[in-house]
């Protein structure tokens, strides 16, 4: 009897048709399950169930499959229309026939009916229950059938353990795949390889051909040399270049990985088992944290050497201890306001608003007013601004608007230009007493200047009006583009 | 033996305005003359071909985010001998760098004159 690859009868001989008592022309192209439904009985569900798991196991592995014992009951029409079943042993092949590309089209079915002889097995064993069996069984082959029906359970056992390593496999996290023979052949592989791949269409396929991408990267030459040697070969956080997605650039994935020869009973080496982990995420993390290290330890060094500048050059103008002191402290004390700040947005970056609230609240809100609108700056940007507005403010409160009882002072600020932004500060103090330009640029004033040119690559212009000091500061807010 | 130093016209590179203040403060204190400070690398190369005197140069390693080595590269072929000024100090370096004079921040002012001494090839004897 002939299937075709959805179960429907595409052919049989006369004698399947004697022994099942049907006609060709009712059984071709009907799906042989409903044909024959195993009958009644609390038994029929799993005999049904054995006889479609075979054909199913034929269609998926495309290898032949046998049942040694298959209890199946034949439905026969009688005269008056009603339907008996007559109960019948069948020994049946089932042997995959496929198309030139290897598929199943069709599976042939070739059934021995061996009623007869699990009937008169079971006769005898009903009028002589002990010994007499044995006997018989040997005479007649009964003992041969108990053995085949005892193969038939072994290899339903075996096949529903092979299914659930199978499954294991299938499921496990890690990548998972079986090569077959000297080109590698992809035998099967799982969810997470399939991942790994990118789900191409690999089962089937030689790796050079599978895997065209791995060329020049070793791994063919290690699984070459493992079927040459039997070794396994370990590969830990091993770089590879993979095609993860069609059509875009190949992708760099770090694996831990084993390749483990797989022998036959002969004790050769016919394939490579492949299993392994993406450790991706772990050897990034490692360099993340090694990038931030080296990163935290240029951004100290520097700030220590910031300070010591600062000491240095408050030193050259402040002979009086207590009053280096002091201004000293200030300065240190500003720079780490503006730490602050940065350390609440993990080092992102500040609004201009809050850095200069922070360098002025010591002096009185209400003296100062800030008008301008929100303006993000980058780590370096609001440590530089944030030092700047400190050396302004203690410069008012020593010598100008902020000295004397009425002074105010008014920081007005604006972005222009939006495809090259520029950002412009206004420091104008006001009510103050009246200003006469420095004899003698102090370290206050070189630092602005100096932070603003060098630092943010921008312009500063001081001006000591009588009425008060002025200070413009335009900065680009983009450094890249400026 | 200060007078090893006098009148020399040192380059520096340095992103950082308090730490390159600094640094001229020093160079100053030692009778230097300094070029720059220059506080990108653009500005560095742009000073090496440009300048036409310079005896030595100090330069930060990472200067805005970027390393200072095009800068050591153009030095090195001008002949003009050069200092590296880090955090990490030397281990930092490069392979190809390692060995070379180098200041770790922060920095004395012995340490910068005992490294400039020791890329200009002077003596203390």
């Amino acid at each position: 009897m002939l299937l075709d690859a959805q179960l429907r009868y595409a052919g049989m001989n006369q004698a399947y048709l004697d022994v099942t008592h049907r006609r060709r022309e009712d059984l071709l192209g009907q799906p042989v399950m409903k044909e024959f439904d195993a009958g009644p009985g609390h038994q029929a569900p799993e005999n049904a169930r054995q006889l479609a798991a075979s054909f199913e196991k034929v269609l998926t592995t495309g290898q032949p499959d046998n049942l040694a014992v298959l209890h199946y009951p034949i439905p026969i029409k009688q005269a008056d229309g009603a339907i008996i079943y007559d109960d019948r042993y069948w020994s049946c092949t089932h042997t995959p026939i496929k198309d030139a590309d290897g598929r199943v089209t069709h599976i042939l079915q070739h059934t021995s009916d061996i009623t007869e002889l699990e009937r008169l097995r079971r006769q005898v064993g009903r009028l002589r229950p002990e010994e007499a069996t044995s006997a018989l069984d040997s005479l007649i082959g009964g003992g041969m059938f108990r053995r085949a029906m005892s193969v038939q359970a072994d290899n339903r056992r075996l096949e529903t353990e092979r299914r659930q390593l199978l499954d294991m496999f299938m499921q496990t996290p890690g990548f998972v795949a079986v090569l077959n023979g000297p080109q590698h052949v992809i035998q099967l592989h799982n969810g997470a390889y399939g991942q790994l791949i990118g789900h191409r269409d690999v089962v089937g396929k030689p790796i050079r051909e599978a895997l065209p991408e791995l060329a020049g990267q070793g791994y063919y030459d290690f699984l070459d040399e493992v079927l040459a040697t039997g070794e396994p070969f370990h590969g830990r956080q091993s770089p590879v270049q993979l095609q993860q997605t069609p059509n875009s650039a190949l992708a760099t994935r770090y694996l831990n990985f084993i390749y483990q020869p797989i022998r036959n009973d002969a004790g050769e080496i016919v394939g490579v088992f492949v299993q392994g982990h993406d450790v991706t995420d772990t050897v990034m993390a490692a360099e993340r944290q090694k990038l931030m290290i080296d990163e935290l330890n240029h951004r100290v060094k520097n700030t220590l050497a910031t300070v010591q500048s600062i000491a240095m050059q408050t030193a050259r103008s402040h002979e009086d201890p207590r009053s280096f002191a002091e201004t000293f402290q200030s300065r240190i004390l500003s720079l780490s306001h503006t730490h602050d700040l940065l350390t609440r947005s993990h080092w992102e970056g500040a609004d201009l608003r809050e850095v200069l609230e922070h360098e002025t609240t010591a002096h009185g809100l209400h003296r100062l007013t800030l008008n301008g609108p929100n303006v993000a700056l980058d780590p370096a940007m609001a440590v530089s601004l944030g030092m700047i507005f400190h050396e302004l403010a203690t410069n008012a409160a020593k010598y100008g608007a902020l000295s004397a009882g009425e002074g105010r002072v008014l920081v007005d600020w604006s972005v222009a230009n939006l495809s090259d932004p520029h950002l412009t500060i206004t420091w104008r103090e006001t009510g103050g007493p009246m200003v006469a330009t420095p004899d003698r640029r102090g370290f206050g004033s070189r630092l602005i200047e100096r932070n603003v040119r060098h630092d943010l690559a921008g312009t500063v212009q001081l001006h000591y009006l009588n009425n008060g000091f002025t200070a413009e500061i335009s900065i680009p807010l983009n450094k890249e583009a400026a | 033996m200060t007078n090893a130093l006098q009148g020399r016209r040192v380059l520096v590179i340095e992103d950082e305005s308090l730490v390159a203040m600094l640094l001229e403060t020093i160079l100053d204190d030692m009778g230097c003359t300094v070029v720059g400070p220059a506080s990108n690398i653009d500005d560095g190369l742009r000073a090496v071909t440009g300048e036409a005197a310079l005896d030595a140069a100090l330069l930060d390693v990472n200067v805005a985010g970027r390393e200072v080595f095009p800068v050591a590269e153009a030095l090195k072929a001008r002949g003009v001998p050069f200092v590296f000024s880090t955090g990490y100090g030397e281990a930092g370096l490069p392979e190809h760098w390692r060995g070379h004079p180098t200041i770790q921040k922060p920095f004395t002012e012995a340490a910068i004159r005992d490294a400039l001494m020791k890329a200009l090839n002077i003596s203390l004897a």
